[in-house]
């Protein structure tokens, strides 16, 4: 009985991190691609939009990352 | 590997076994040796060492100001270049100066630190231990309240608590946001990215390649089924080159995002 209770709440926690990834997937899509069609508009500004993708993108991620750790702790 | 074996893991039945307890893998909870007070492991050897190579290269590179610097003076030079005028003075502007020798020190830790994950007979990387990277996003929270409450003054706080572009019916409400995002999420968000990356790869790499060995190795008792070694280790390897490019990343966003809240200090309006 013990044990069935620690399998569910690890079954439980990973539920949780999927979920908790589906916005932060959006997120970094949306980031990714808003740059894409902006240096496709101005590739002379490549550098800086990629500088501030990556700021982004690593902005977002930080949710999906809250998520993975505590999974690991829950 | 040998613990999956310690305990017990049926290769002939179980495609996928888990080891007892995971945590044997990722702990190297025995000092080494001690000195004193101060006890050694495998990690804290690690970071000492990540620290020394990060003093040796930035020494050896920049020994010398040669007219035509050799290959190896030439990729450091370009590297503190990129610290300093790619982040420090593109993000936070002509008083980046000042805080360059700050950036330019984590990212080479971070980035040693970091590439250890890759490094063949080290394999790991010690940002994943939450100690390291809480540690500098501390360095870095502490830098950026001093930096605003000795630039501003007491504004640095009430701006951010109270600020005046907003609505004055929200007002309490976005304060009360930014004061929480500011003062708290922060530092943990910035330790958190590091850390978690990086042991969410080392755990990937781990698990990957170390099963592919594994499978390999136990072709004796599992027969054909072990060809399925050969896959996992494949897709270990592209996972190989993906985290070396992680690595490096993480290295500049730490210092990209850390050098961000240093602006956020120095000129607080926008």
């Amino acid at each position: 009985m013990e044990g069935n209770i620690e399998e569910i709440k690890g079954a439980i926690a990973l539920i949780g991190y999927g979920l908790g990834a589906v916005g932060p997937g959006i997120g970094i899509g949306i980031v990714v691609g808003n740059a894409i069609t902006a240096m496709a508009r101005q590739p002379e500004m490549t550098g800086t939009i990629r500088a501030t993708m990556f700021l982004g993108a690593a902005l977002t991620e930080a949710l999906a990352l809250i998520g993975f750790v505590l999974f690991f702790i829950a | 590997m040998l613990a999956a074996q310690e305990h017990h893991c049926d290769v002939v039945n179980e495609v996928i076994c888990a080891p007892a307890d995971v945590k044997d893998w990722f702990e190297f909870l025995d000092p080494l040796f001690t000195i004193g007070p101060l006890k050694f492991t495998r990690v804290s050897l690690l970071m000492l060492m990540a620290a020394a190579v990060a003093v040796a290269l930035m020494y050896f590179g920049l020994r010398r100001n040669r007219p035509v610097p050799t290959k190896f003076e030439a990729a450091i030079q370009s590297l503190v270049e990129f610290v300093r005028d790619g982040i420090a003075r593109d993000v936070i502007g002509p008083e980046g100066a000042k805080y360059v020798p700050y950036l330019l020190s984590i990212f080479m830790l971070i980035l040693v630190g970091n590439l250890f994950e890759v490094t063949p007979l080290i394999n790991f990387p010690i940002t994943a231990r939450m100690a390291l990277p809480f540690f500098l996003s501390l360095i870095t929270y502490f830098i950026f309240v001093v930096v605003g409450f000795s630039k501003n003054g007491i504004h640095y706080l009430t701006d951010v608590a109270w600020p005046r572009a907003v609505p004055i019916g929200l007002r309490w409400l976005v304060g009360l946001i930014e004061v929480v995002s500011t003062f708290l999420l922060r530092p943990i968000t910035l330790a958190i990215r590091l850390f978690a990356n990086l042991v969410a790869g080392h755990l990937m790499l781990t698990l990957l390649l170390g099963s592919g060995v594994a499978f390999v190795l136990a072709v004796g008792e599992i027969g054909p089924k072990a060809g399925l070694g050969v896959v996992w280790f494949a897709v270990g390897m592209v996972f190989f080159a993906f985290e070396i490019f992680v690595a490096i990343l993480q290295a500049y966003i730490f210092t990209l995002l850390s050098a961000v809240y240093i602006q956020a200090s120095v000129h607080p309006q926008h």
